[in-house]
């Protein structure tokens, strides 16, 4: 079942340009260049209830904008958004009771007192039944580990501390639909870990999540779907490994020798990276040259002392999709 | 409604935990805004020191228009002044979303968050120049009080109206901090009393933009020396706070759809 | 020497430059004087109108003297106004003070060099624009009885203020709060500079106490010599007198400065913050 559906979304606005020399400084005092942007392009994409789909993109992307119009902080310049049966713009105040949101770099909760007094706050905002505040209160904190760290002012709790009552604030009123943006931004290992954690738990109950973010590792970790968007336009929606086999099935090698590399000039295989005599990145089309194949004929003709074999990493491959976009699959 | 309230009251015990949690923040802050406003009146002192005068006012009847002006601002500062403030740091880091993500009018939730204990200072330093004030005037019965206090509200009206204005405008023209100073400036000609203004200036601060009510018409009525015109530029304030509230909306629903 | 004189120079331009490209995107912020001033200056006239009828001189000034005090004081803050101390407390608890000893300048003679910047505009945008409502449509007399002296005592100002604020600012290499104790003293050099009420109409005790503070040479005293003339706790000063003890003032404002940087800083490295 289609939980969110998106046709056609478009957003446009103004902004202003200034050079940079002494004359057009001056000029700026008095006059300003305006221009029209498109940040998100006719985008159209589906996610069914119980998924969570990542939506990747570089910065200025249009992911952060599209976000907003999701979350109905943003009207379109034009298309559709069905999200639970509410358009979020139009029906906002139902609708948002039937969401969560967390923002990395925006903070929800009050600074200056412990979380718990910002829970209250939404408890009334939300308007979110006694019982069922003190339950589920009860039970985000044995999750997160949180009882003791909650009565403490804000302002005294590390990132990671803090980002777990974001996740918190974001869950009391049980909403069906999460948005996270940039959920693990400057956090260390194992707190992104523990968000990780905490988002698949709650994936698992049947929550739909849609993440945005620049961290590869979440969106691999976590999403079964990606959507990709470059210049506001969807270059790419579909699961992960589909993203791989894009580029076809293709292995990083890396080797270490006793003796210089010689040329090395299979098909399928080829030098990505020459790092000295004696070390090589190498490029493997599985599909022309079976991984076995390869590792016996190099057995033959290098000494090797090490190697490795690794996944393409999704960097290069995203890299890829900006440069040339794939129909959607 | 009781919804609203519910939410109204956790913002201020929100608002009463910081302070109770910075006591020498709170307590500091107390004083310097304290300081800060009663300096104000050394003018008018100094000038009634030096034998002259506001033509036609006695020195306790000045101080008591500058009493209530101080008194005003006190009240709006603990009221809805934070409107205003919280606002511009939204729009500058760009987190309004936090506050549109919530099933709350966003004027609403700005108005209960924007509760201010620290004015407490303030007020009873403006409370203790009016007591002083009203000792050496005289004129008042129940009917000027009751007259007072409805002009006072009706100032406050203009009060809320211009920190909404000034709100709005910011969503335009971003992190411009000195745009209160412009309002700010307006106000001054509410300190004094309105006879040492020309006619034009009068009207433009009874009816226009009607500054006046902020200190000198509720002053002026307790002491019996209020006009009928006093009483008709409750109407401006209404329209003025009025056209805030419209403007302010309107600028919160622009940014949606203009987004950045 | 010659040298490094104009090489201080070239550090001093180009970075006033590049404080005037940085803040002139902010030209609105500059211009709300344009409103601002003139609105302020109708509230004075009007009282003082009001106060001054039928008194011919209070406390040895005349209504138009003290009209054209109330411009030359709005005019001379427009022109040495900053925010030293905000600035520095600011670099100094986000901790991106340090990044300044990695530089060959100091950071008081660079931030000197952003407020001669930073005052370019406010001349352009601010004075002006001002100058210009107060002398053509309000037609006060604004017009300095002596330009060259009027100009000297402005600069004098210029760097008495700085000289203030920057020592204040330093406050906060030794405190970890300091905005109160800002504050108040910001707040103490409102009432003592002599922008709000002309310091002849203080009691005569402050009077005499004023010579021996900093404060009414950033306002009283180059908005008196604009007017001409100069008295204070019944003391008499021809404008050149005045100059020199301005002079006197800045040099010793200057040295205090100064030698609060030598010490703070030590402090500072020291601390190792």
């Amino acid at each position: 079942m289609e939980i969110i559906s998106v046709k056609h979304l478009t957003k446009q606005y103004e902004t202003y340009h200034r050079g940079h020399d002494a004359r057009s400084v001056f000029k700026s005092l008095f006059h300003r260049e305006k221009s029209v942007i498109t940040s998100v392009d006719d985008l159209s994409f589906q996610v069914p209830q119980g998924e969570i789909i990542g939506i990747l993109g570089p910065n200025g992307a249009g992911k952060s904008t599209t976000i907003k119009m999701l979350t109905g902080v943003l009207y379109p310049t034009s298309g559709e958004i069905n999200i639970m049966g509410f358009n979020p713009h139009k029906q906002k105040n139902q609708y948002v009771k039937q969401i969560g949101v967390v923002f990395g770099q925006k903070s929800q909760l009050i600074w200056d007192i412990p979380p718990l007094d910002s829970f209250h706050m939404n408890k009334e905002i939300y308007d979110i039944p006694a019982e069922d505040f003190r339950k589920r209160l009860e039970r985000l904190k044995e999750m997160f580990e949180v009882a003791d760290i909650i009565t403490k002012p804000t302002r005294n709790l590390s990132l990671g501390e803090r980002m777990k009552c974001e996740f918190i604030m974001a869950m009391l009123h049980s909403p069906p639909v999460v948005f996270l943006d940039e959920p693990t931004i400057g956090l260390d290992l194992i707190a992104k870990q523990r968000i990780r954690e905490f988002i698949q738990e709650m994936n698992r109950q049947g929550t739909t999540f849609i993440l945005t973010t620049h961290d590869l590792e979440d969106v691999e970790r976590l999403a079964n779907r990606v959507l990709i968007i470059h210049q506001g336009k969807k270059v790419y929606d579909n699961s992960l490994a589909g993203l791989r086999l894009h580029l076809g099935a293709k292995k990083v090698v890396r080797l270490s020798a006793a003796a210089p590399i010689g040329n090395i000039d299979y098909p399928g295989v080829e030098i990505s990276e020459q790092i000295s005599d004696y070390e090589a990145e190498l490029l493997i089309d599985t599909g022309q040259c079976a991984l076995g194949a390869f590792l016996h004929r190099i057995s033959e003709s290098v000494d090797i002392t090490d190697i490795s074999i690794k996944e393409i990493p999704i960097e290069k491959i995203i890299g890829s999709i900006y440069e040339e976009p794939v129909a959607a699959m | 409604m009781k919804r609203l309230l519910r939410i109204y009251r956790v913002c201020v015990m929100a608002n009463l935990a910081t302070a109770v949690s910075y006591r020498m923040n709170f307590l500091l802050n107390c004083l310097i805004t304290l300081i800060g406003n009663v300096l104000f009146p050394l003018v008018t002192v100094i000038i009634y020191n030096s034998n002259a005068s506001f033509a036609g006012w006695t020195f306790h009847e000045a101080l008591l228009i500058q009493a209530v002006f101080i008194l005003s601002t006190a009240c709006a500062s603990m009221l809805f002044n934070g409107i205003m403030w919280s606002t511009m740091s939204h729009v500058v880091e760009g987190s309004l979303e936090v506050l549109l993500i919530k099933p709350a009018p966003g004027l609403f939730l700005l108005l209960a968050q924007a509760f201010n204990i620290e004015s407490i200072g303030l007020l009873t330093g403006g409370l203790v120049i009016f007591g002083y004030a009203l000792g050496g005037v005289g004129g008042m019965s129940l009917v000027t009080w009751l007259l007072f206090l409805l002009l006072f509200a009706a100032g406050l009206l203009v009060m809320l109206g211009v920190v909404l204005i000034v709100a709005a405008i910011s969503f335009k023209w971003v992190a411009n901090s000195r745009l209160p100073e412009m309002f700010e400036s307006v106000k001054a000609f509410g300190r004094y009393p309105g006879t040492i203004f020309p006619r034009m200036l009068v009207a433009i601060s009874s009816f226009i933009f009607p500054v006046s009510m902020i200190a000198f018409f509720p002053a002026s009525a307790l002491i019996g020396r209020w006009k009928g015109y006093h009483l008709a530029a409750i109407l401006p304030c209404l329209l003025f706070a009025g056209f805030g509230v419209w403007l302010y909306n309107r600028m919160l629903h622009s940014y949606k759809s203009a987004g950045g | 020497m010659f040298k490094t004189i104009k090489h201080r120079f070239q550090v001093m331009r180009a970075v006033a430059f590049v404080t005037f490209k940085e803040w002139s995107a902010y030209r609105s912020h500059s211009m709300v004087s344009i409103f601002v001033g003139p609105v302020y200056f109708l509230v004075q006239y009007y009282i003082w109108t009001s106060v001054y009828s039928g008194e011919p001189s209070i406390n040895g000034m005349s209504l138009p003297q003290m009209l054209t005090y109330f411009c030359a004081t709005l005019l001379v803050n427009y022109l040495t106004m900053d925010f030293a101390d905000w600035n520095l407390q600011m670099l100094i608890r986000t901790g991106k003070f340090i990044t300044f000893s990695l530089r060959p300048v100091n950071h008081m003679f660079f931030a000197l060099s952003q407020k001669v910047g930073h005052r370019v505009l406010g001349l352009l945008f601010e004075c002006i624009p001002c100058f210009l409502i107060f002398y053509l449509v309000f037609d006060i007399n604004v017009l300095p009885a002596n330009a060259f002296y009027a100009v000297l005592s402005i600069a004098m100002a210029f760097l008495m203020n700085f000289f203030i604020n920057y020592s204040i600012g330093m406050t906060a290499f030794w405190m970890v709060q300091s905005s109160s104790i800002r504050n108040i003293f910001n707040l103490c050099a409102q009432v003592f500079s002599g922008a709000a009420i002309p310091l002849v109409f203080f009691p005569r005790p402050l009077q005499v106490a004023s010579f021996f503070l900093p404060f009414q040479y950033t306002a009283f005293v180059p908005a008196m010599v604009y007017t001409g003339s100069y008295t204070l706790a019944d003391i008499t000063l021809t404008i050149p007198q005045v100059l020199l003890l301005q002079l006197l003032a800045v040099i010793v404002a200057g040295a205090v400065c100064r030698l609060l940087y030598a010490v703070s800083l030590k402090h500072f490295t020291g601390v190792g913050a």
